[in-house]
């Protein structure tokens, strides 16, 4: 590298792109070369990968993250960056929602409104931008908690806009012609126009010459702040327009649409070969970046390869496209300004050869290496294994999250199950609370061709569509934990209702409060459906049953055991009398007890949903009473075992019973499998339990 | 003197006129528990962002902090399970810290590549690395020397106010007095001028990276003390929250200005701003919101003033890809 990095020094490289930038000069080939990579082994390892329908998926999953990406990089090219837009997304969304069903203005209108809220969102970002010129690192970080924080104000966290009329979810949901997503063509549209405007006309130009130096730009007589609002403003509307798209895909509005999507555009726009500080740039290498990071997604979660996978060869990919492009922008310093990029000298080529293959090698031995981790317990065939005619049935489940400590205790049971049945499992699922990517999973194990898919639901609303999808191409669909629509699946997996859990933990409560006194609640995320239920739940038995207790106040922890330490260290300053606090989140029991305990407030008592493992030493610390939850294991070993006796047909809707193996005979409701009543876990119990 | 430090002033200024409301709202909030359970929760802050504010100082950026904080809560409990002494635990995550920064910085001072670029590959990757080799299992049953450095509970709020003031005043020193520090604001205001006045401009990159990084496990061991056990999901997003208390503290975010002082008020300000609200009975659903609105006003009242004090405003210094 020595060689390299005594070559460097500012100047010629960026002339020249100014010279070409409507050419593939930007290391846009190399993106290319890795999607061409990725499509051919993908295509090998992965299911149905390569196909019309496939592509098609693709196309529909990336046109949200897509508007994003597009509007980004005439923000980058002219030297600033947008962090705010995943959250006007989330604002715009629920303006939308609000408009259509609550203000009843009928859908053109709330479209309008909500692009008026991406106008004025980006219209604040440009004021400060290019008026105020505070730089847009600052003042985007700022609203995007300002747009998101508004979005959550509005909605109280809780409010989930659904029931879209037909034709407008056709925008999101639809196809044309059988094959064509009907999002396209607006995508299309809009990649057309702003090529036209970057890369056609006197604008493109001079943002360009702008990112490449502000001050020359001006003197150059370029109305520099104009201009630079002007993306601001457009990269506001796009986000808007890629709302209103989100909301006809998914059917639902929700606070929190978009989160962490501004970290996705702009790893797009920089893969694309667009330079984070200014000046260089094309839409194509765009297009390239976002395709390069879609494709690979849907190609890991196609070869049931597990999602974690994806931020690491995310990050891989982006360094090394990163790394050669800067290896070739030294290669032409070098080189005469007038030649092709061809001329550059042997022993780069070489470092730029190594730097690809080196890159190829990580990913394809982690690829290899995984498929042997992940392969290895799973598909060696079980003992015991019932010989069903042909092949093993595949069941894919899908956890809510799958960091989350109750998840992964669930994995155990169904991992335990599959073993025992002799079926291939898959899991996966989100790496946080995120509706669209439950949707995106579906998609693209329906593309897979599995037996069953298990999906504990986010989303209600969003993706019963997707899951009534599945079922027309006749996969057995059942969900677990939480439900989606009644016709949307075969069975709902019950752990528990919504109801029974609010009781007991309200009945506990009223128990140690002697039915009498003030609590508080530490919930999830401010915007978790579950929790939100749960709460409504509460309340309505609070008005019902117990007049004398009182719920002081409500406070998120975003599912972080620390950010719950510290809301409840606050809660017991703010409010004394407080002499409960529920917790409703599994990583905020551990939490909310530890600040209890230093706070030595020994007449607060701490109860919630969380798992037994987390909470032992406080249990037997006296510090947390009770510790609610069904038997997760048994959770995940049921979905798995119902899974299976659908796909053999050893199981069908109508049936009163199931025979759940180690579980012994479970009752069945109508269409739901009732697991049994929650457990209460306390002192005397707790280390019965391993999960 | 008064106008270099404008933003400073402002800070402080936004800071005390919060703490007059809340004496007069709120006087609870003053109660002697409150104010060290509040400095207890920011001094692993406050070290992540004295680091950030270094790496800010040069140019570059690193939004990798809360990867790296995960990461070094983990690697701390794994050394704490080993039965290690406290020291060699704390040297362990300080040097896995270092380690992880110091790979960053090597690839931005050396390879040539946008910190911004390098650091959002490294948060992704490392984050979901961390995921995928936990599978998002916590650290339990450590041993109960781990809790509190292994001192009694009274005691350890000096100790980890003491170890932050001496981070404090000595970096800030260094920065102002020695040419290590003068290194690191000269790298950030011009780096071909620094070369050419015989800087290592390579050398100082990397190494407010490393230490930075540093700062970072540090910071992650005294958060880890605080409980029982370590979950493996710690500091999501915490990098918004350091970069924003270091740029409302008047860090240039394009290198060579700013202080110490400035992010020891901003993260005071965030850190006061969030209980404040509760304090006053805000309800948690606005909380958001008006924190962004407070962040923005800041930047901008300060902005507005030497907008309308000023000259045609400056040109942003073009670095070159």
């Amino acid at each position: 590298m020595a060689c390299v990095s005594a070559a460097s020094g500012p100047g010629g490289g960026a002339e020249l792109s100014m010279r070409q930038i409507n050419r593939w000069t930007n290391g846009e080939w190399i993106l290319v070369l890795a999607l061409i990579a990725e499509v051919a082994v993908f295509s090998a390892i992965a299911r149905n990968f390569f196909t019309v329908a496939n592509f098609f998926e693709v196309m529909r999953l990336s046109i949200e993250l897509g508007l994003l990406a597009v509007a980004l990089t005439p923000v980058i090219i002219s030297g600033g960056i947008d962090l705010s837009v995943g959250a006007m997304m989330g604002l715009s969304a629920v303006l939308f929602g609000a408009a259509s069903r609550d203000w009843q203005v009928g859908i053109p209108a709330a479209m309008a409104v909500a692009l008026a809220a991406g106008c004025a969102g980006g219209g604040l970002n440009a004021v400060l931008v290019s008026r105020l010129d505070i730089p847009p690192l600052i003042v985007t970080l700022g609203s995007l908690s300002l747009f998101r924080g508004i979005a959550e104000g509005l909605t109280r966290g809780a409010v989930n806009y659904t029931d879209f009329p037909r034709g407008f979810l056709a925008l999101g949901q639809g196809y044309l012609w059988g094959v064509i997503p009907a999002q396209l063509p607006l995508f299309v549209a809009i990649v057309a126009a702003y090529a036209v405007m970057l890369h056609r006309s006197v604008i493109g130009r001079a943002l360009y010459a702008i990112g490449f130096t502000a001050a020359g730009a001006r003197y150059a007589g370029i109305p520099v702040r104009r201009r630079v609002g002007l993306v601001y403003l457009l990269s506001g509307l796009m986000a808007s327009v890629a709302a209103i798209v989100y909301v006809a895909h998914l059917g639902q509005a929700r606070s929190d649409a978009g989160t962490g999507y501004e970290l996705d555009a702009i790893t797009a726009v920089v893969l694309g070969g667009t330079s984070v500080f200014g000046g260089r740039g094309t839409l194509w290498g765009t297009l390239l970046g976002l395709f390069a990071l879609t494709v690979l997604r849907n190609g890991l979660q196609l070869a049931a390869l597990p999602s974690e996978l994806a931020g690491v060869m995310t990050g891989a990919l982006l360094l090394a496209t990163i790394a050669s492009d800067r290896v070739r922008s030294h290669a032409r310093v070098e080189a005469r300004p007038d030649l092709e990029e061809i001329d550059v000298k042997n022993s780069q080529v070489a470092v730029l050869c190594g730097a690809v293959i080196a890159g190829s090698l990580i990913v394809a031995g982690t690829n290899v290496w995984l498929v042997r981790s992940i392969a290895g317990p799973s598909r060696a065939p079980a003992a015991g294994a019932p010989a069903s005619a042909g092949r093993r049935p595949v069941i894919a489940m899908m956890p809510k999250a799958k960091g989350d400590p109750y998840f992964i205790s669930c994995r155990a049971g169904a991992e335990e199950a599959a073993r025992e049945l002799g079926v291939d499992l898959i899991w996966d699922g989100p790496t946080s609370l995120d509706a669209a990517r439950q949707n995106e999973l579906v998609e693209n194990w329906i593309t897979r061709k599995v037996d069953v898919i298990a999906v504990a639901v986010e989303n209600r609303g969003g993706i019963s569509s997707v899951l009534r999808k599945a079922r027309d191409r006749g996969i057995r669909v059942l969900t677990w934990d939480a439900d989606a629509e009644a016709d949307a699946r075969d069975f709902f997996v019950n752990q528990a209702t919504p109801e029974g859990i609010a009781n007991t933990l309200t009945d506990e409560a009223a128990r140690l409060l002697g039915n009498t006194g003030d609590f508080a609640i530490i919930t999830g995320a401010l915007s978790a459906a579950n929790q939100n239920e749960w709460i409504a739940n509460i309340k309505k038995r609070l008005a019902e049953k117990y007049p004398n207790l009182k719920l002081a106040t409500i406070r998120p922890s975003d599912d972080d055991r620390d950010k719950a330490f510290a809301e409840t260290q606050t809660i017991l300053r703010v409010y004394p009398s407080v002499k409960l606090v529920m917790a409703i989140s599994a990583p905020a029991v551990p939490g909310s007890a530890e600040a209890v305990r230093q706070a030595r407030r020994t007449d607060v008592s701490v109860i919630g949903l969380s798992l037994p493992n987390i909470n032992k030493p406080y249990v037997h610390g006296g510090v947390v009473q009770a510790v609610i939850l069904w038997n997760t294991r048994d959770l995940g070993y049921l979905t798995v075992l119902a899974g299976a006796k659908l796909a053999e047909n050893a199981f069908a809707p109508g049936a009163r019973t199931i025979d759940a193996g180690r579980l012994g005979t479970l009752e069945v409701r109508g269409s739901e499998i009732i697991l049994g009543a929650p457990l209460l876990m306390n002192k005397a119990n707790i280390d019965k339990y391993d999960f | 003197m008064a106008s270099r430090h404008r933003r400073e002033a402002s800070v402080a200024a936004a800071i005390l006129l919060l703490l007059a409301a809340l004496a007069v709202v709120a006087p609870g909030f003053f109660v002697r528990e409150n104010l060290s359970d509040l400095l207890l929760a920011n001094v692993p802050v406050l070290l992540i962002a004295i680091g950030a504010t270094l790496v800010i100082l040069t140019g570059e950026i690193d939004i990798s902090v809360g990867s790296v904080f995960a990461i070094c809560g983990v690697v701390a409990g794994l050394a704490a399970h080993l039965g290690l002494p406290m020291l060699v635990i704390a040297l362990a995550v300080c040097t896995a810290g270092a380690i992880l920064g110091a790979a960053n910085g090597a690839l931005v001072a050396y390879v040539g590549l946008p910190s911004i670029v390098v650091t959002l590959a490294t948060l992704v990757a490392w984050r979901d690395a961390l995921r995928w080799a936990t599978q998002g299992a916590w650290i339990q049953d450590l041993p109960p020397a781990f809790q509190w450095l292994g001192l009694p509970q009274s005691t350890y709020p000096f100790v980890a106010c003491g170890i932050a003031l001496i981070l404090q005043v000595t970096v800030s020193w260094t920065l102002r007095n020695v040419a290590a520090g003068r290194a690191v604001y000269a790298t950030g205001s011009d780096a071909d001028a620094a070369r050419l006045a015989g800087f290592d401009t390579a050398l100082v990159k990397l190494t407010v990276f490393a230490v930075g990084g540093s700062l970072t496990g540090l910071a992650a061991l005294l958060n880890a003390v605080r409980f029982n056990q370590i979950p493996s999901n710690a500091g999501l997003g915490l990098e918004m929250k350091v970069i924003a208390a270091v740029v409302v503290g008047g860090a240039a975010i394009r290198g060579g200005r700013g202080t110490l002082a400035g992010t020891l008020l901003g993260v005071t300000l965030l850190a006061i701003v969030g209980p404040a609200l509760v304090f006053v009975g805000v309800s948690a659903y606005w909380e958001r919101a008006i924190q962004g609105a407070i962040i923005l006003s800041a930047v901008a009242a300060d902005a507005f003033r030497g907008w309308r004090a000023s000259l045609p405003p400056q040109a942003p210094a073009v670095a070159q890809s």
